[in-house]
């Protein structure tokens, strides 16, 4: 039980309501908010990965988010900030076609089945032509306003992207901390085991996948509004909105509360940068690097840089006395003993 | 029947065409401990499965505390008073000695630190309270054996069901884990163990039972048990068996 | 009803393809423990070859085969060895990692190198039909059905009858122990890999004369070597080819009577329902289900 450390919150939550007003760049901003977007995503996904559960499905989630709030607001005239709220609700309700795999699959072959649900709802919103207007999308109104979550500046975009984004870090933190997130955690070493202690498993790996589900479907609502445009090849990619938070994820670190947003934050501008400098005849050559990137930073660091920070802080603090690398040589036997 | 915490009639289990458990029946008592032994595939740990139902029987009965629990899921039985360890101990990674014990202790109170009070106190009353807050990544496998059977009692069992606790430790560590069983018996819990080491299993038993190709070969007194020539010729027959 | 059955023919023919690649997702899911999330990507890779020798070089599709098949050999072999290899005591999350990652670096790999759009081969003789008992098919998709089968039926036999074949059975088992008698372990992943991916290879060059090829295939090809070992049972070889020919079926029925661009979606919906009806597959799973990932 360790206390949360208050100028880690205090610090980073400053520096990040004060960015604007020092740096009124608009592309910065942009790319402020994309990073804001990425890490409520990736915070969200891993929540699931407290559980130990991989899941490359929350592009759908994501999707389902865009989609719920522009057809209700461009269709039924519903105002964006209820769409956000039915968004939440309809991509955790569109994620319980997935609880079938959770709770029947282990390891890869869930992860399998939440890919293909990208794909297949992808493939639903370019043939639903009279919901989604298919591959050509949809587009919100311009109307602008606070109420309409339509601006001409970025600010007030990065703004409320801050306050989801906090608001998801905060989920997440409480999360961990409490009944669900100690359940969690322990399913994701042995959940036969955490049932023998009375654990209902099922309830707390459903419990997890709605809640990042509906959290993800906040953001992909949120970046429906923000990009005007929604169209099923974008808002349903599996590279962009599964893979890219499962990498921000995996490099930062899985199951930490700090990884995900370290993550989030190195990689979104990389990906910028990286899909800016290769368009046009070099097209497909960034992604060409994340693949690359997937399989080399899994070899080097598992634990993600997180992981790899504290073990610096370990040794420093310790001044060397060796300590740490008898603690890993400790964990090494507990995996062979496996 | 009715004074026995523990009751199973002929239940039997079938992995395609093998017969792993075939008709086995017990009555345990309150407080009582009783030590199962056998050969290795005898069937030990798939009945221990059938009692905290990792596995459904294919027919006979199980009866805890006079309720039929022969098919209910292992989360519920635990929440009734089954409580069992792992042959193979893995403690919950990225998570303290404490917070392994306060897994279970959330289930039906949701406060964290009153979980947190509690496996304090239950670590402390079996006597490994500095290891509270040791990562278990960090402990032997002595320690892992011992934050098991914390876990374990902290779901506060009526019936634990113990596997192999004492499998790969050093005599000196056997003698060290040994009066743990009794300490948690006299809080007022019936034991099932499982064992390989007779000579340990003896010490604490009140009763034994002996294991063979799924089916009961002896049960009663440890003294009178290992001296059955039938029990004897098991072992002997028994080349896996050191 | 001619044409529902010329239907279920077509889609026959087209199942033979699929088991083609869902056995070696299955041998190398059996023997190297590891899920290929790049599988598809692989077959794609066999499309794109195959094209490029027709294109460039004027190549009869199959008779690039000859190429295609060592090729894709060697890549396996490649992948096991620098990717796959180094992490074998990796955590089962990191290793859906690599074969991910290699996914998507093949998938942008053919974007940057053939663009987004269709590649198809027109070899006309494919396109031709041959009519048996009333029921048209086309040579190409005759001539794919009859290799695969060939190929798998091949398969069963190395499997079975070969030493090669009786030691990767035995790894597919139980690794551990033939680890300890002394097996060289590591020679049959990579024989392993090499027979699954050029599998997959051949796969793409049987079905471009009658599918063209671009970026994303694979993830559909993918998706469905997935769920037909899902339905045929992990491991289960003779499960995998019945389970190939049944969603070749059921994906051409569902193009035709349903909406094509809805074949994939029927896929899914087959496997969603599979899992809620026998999760341990339909040709009867075995305990080993339960210990690699089905439950």
């Amino acid at each position: 039980m360790k206390k949360l450390s208050l100028p880690w919150i205090i610090i980073p939550t400053t520096v990040a309501l004060l960015l604007p007003l020092f740096l009124r760049d608009q592309y910065f901003l942009h790319i402020s908010v994309l990073i804001l977007i990425y890490t409520g995503v990736t915070v969200a996904w891993n929540i699931m990965s407290f559980g130990g559960v991989l899941s490359l499905g929350h592009a759908a989630f994501f999707g389902i988010g865009a989609y719920t709030v522009s057809i209700l607001y461009v269709d039924y005239g519903v105002n964006p900030w209820l769409g956000i709220l039915a968004a939440i609700i309809f991509a955790a309700v569109g994620s319980l076609v997935l609880a079938i795999p959770l709770l029947r699959l282990r390891g890869p072959f869930f992860t399998l089945a939440t890919l293909a649900y990208v794909e297949v709802l992808r493939l639903l919103a370019i043939w639903a032509v009279p919901v989604t207007n298919g591959s050509v999308g949809i587009t919100t109104p311009p109307t602008q306003g606070l109420a309409y979550i339509s601006f001409e500046s970025r600010q007030p975009y990065y703004y409320i992207a801050l306050a989801f984004t906090l608001a998801a870090i905060a989920i997440s933190i409480w999360i961990y901390r409490s009944k669900l997130g100690y359940h969690l955690r322990a399913v994701a070493t042995d959940e036969d085991a955490v049932r023998a202690l009375g654990v209902r498993t099922n309830r707390v790996k459903l419990g997890s996948l709605l809640i990042s589900a509906g959290m993800t479907g906040a953001f992909g609502a949120f970046a429906a509004l923000y990009f005007f445009v929604i169209e099923p090849d974008t808002q349903f990619s599996a590279t962009l909105y599964s893979i890219q938070p499962a990498l921000n994820g995996i490099i930062g670190g899985m199951g930490t509360i700090a990884g995900p947003i370290v993550g989030a934050i190195i990689m979104t501008p990389l990906g910028e940068w990286l899909r800016v400098t290769f368009s046009g005849a070099s097209q497909g050559v960034n992604f060409m690097i994340y693949g690359a990137v997937l399989i080399i930073i899994v070899r080097l660091m598992p634990g993600g840089l997180v992981e790899g920070f504290r073990a610096i802080a370990r040794k420093t603090r310790r001044g060397g006395k060796g300590r740490g690398g008898k603690r890993s040589a400790d964990a090494k036997t507990t995996k062979e003993g496996e | 029947m009715g004074n026995s915490l523990l009751s199973v009639e002929n239940v039997t289990k079938r992995f395609g065409g093998i017969q792993a458990v075939g008709g086995v029946s017990l009555e345990l008592g309150h407080q009582e401990i009783i030590g199962i032994i056998g050969p290795n595939g005898a069937g030990k740990t798939s009945f221990f499965n059938l009692l905290s139902g990792m596995f459904i029987p294919d027919t006979g009965k199980v009866t805890f505390d006079g309720k039929d629990i022969t098919g209910t899921d292992p989360a519920t039985r635990a929440r009734m008073g089954v409580g069992r360890t792992f042959q193979v101990v893995r403690p919950f990674k990225g998570m303290s000695v404490a917070e392994n014990v306060m897994v279970p202790l959330l289930v039906n109170d949701p406060g964290v630190s009153k979980a947190h009070r509690k496996a304090m106190e239950l670590l402390g009353d079996l006597g490994i309270a500095q290891l509270a807050d040791t990562p278990t990544e960090a402990l032997t496998l002595a320690q892992r054996k011992r934050v098991e059977v914390a876990r374990a009692l902290a779901t506060e069992p009526k019936l634990l069901l113990l596997d192999e606790v004492l499998a790969g430790l050093n005599s000196r560590e056997v003698i060290d884990v040994l009066p743990f069983v009794t300490t948690v018996r006299d809080r007022g819990v019936s034991i099932l163990m499982i064992e390989h080491i007779v000579s340990a299993v003896m010490e604490v038993s009140d009763r034994m039972m002996v294991l063979d190709h799924g089916k009961v070969l002896a049960v009663g007194d440890p003294q009178t048990v290992i001296k059955d020539p039938k029990v004897i010729e098991a072992y002997l027959g028994s080349d896996e068996e050191e | 009803m001619d044409y529902l059955l010329q239907t279920m023919v077509a889609g026959l023919m087209l199942g033979g393809v699929y088991a083609l690649v869902a056995v070696g997702l299955n041998l190398i899911f059996g023997v190297v423990k590891i899920i290929n999330f790049a599988h598809g990507e692989l077959v794609m890779a066999g499309m794109y070859l195959t094209w490029w020798l027709w294109s460039a070089w004027n190549m009869n599709p199959y008779v690039s085969l000859v190429i295609v098949t060592p090729v894709m050999f060697l890549a396996g072999i490649a992948i096991q060895k620098f990717i796959l290899s180094p992490m074998q005591n990796s955590s089962p999350t990191m290793k859906i990692f690599v074969t991910l990652g290699l996914s998507v670096f093949l998938q942008n790999l053919a974007l940057w190198m053939f663009g987004g759009q269709f590649r198809a081969v027109n070899f006309p003789w494919a396109e031709q039909n041959l009519s048996l008992l009333g029921i048209n098919v086309t040579y190409g998709r005759l001539t794919a059905f009859i290799v695969a089968l060939a190929l798998v039926l091949a398969l069963f036999y190395l499997m079975k009858r070969t030493l090669v074949g009786k030691v990767l059975n035995a790894l597919v088992e139980d690794r551990e122990t033939a680890g300890l008698i002394g097996i060289p372990v590591k020679k049959y992943y990579l024989a392993a890999m090499g027979i699954g991916i050029s599998l997959a290879g051949i796969a793409g060059t049987l079905i471009i004369p009658f599918q063209a090829a671009y970026p994303l295939v694979g993830a559909h090809f993918t998706l469905l070597a997935f769920v037909v070992v899902v339905l045929g049972g992990l491991g289960n070889m003779a499960g995998s080819l019945l389970g190939g020919l049944i969603l070749g079926i059921v994906e051409t029925l569902a193009g035709t009577y349903v909406d094509p661009a809805l074949q994939q979606v029927a896929v899914f919906v087959v496997f969603i329902i599979v899992l809620i009806v026998r999760p341990q597959g339909i040709f009867g799973g075995s305990a080993r289900n339960a210990e690699v990932g089905l439950k």
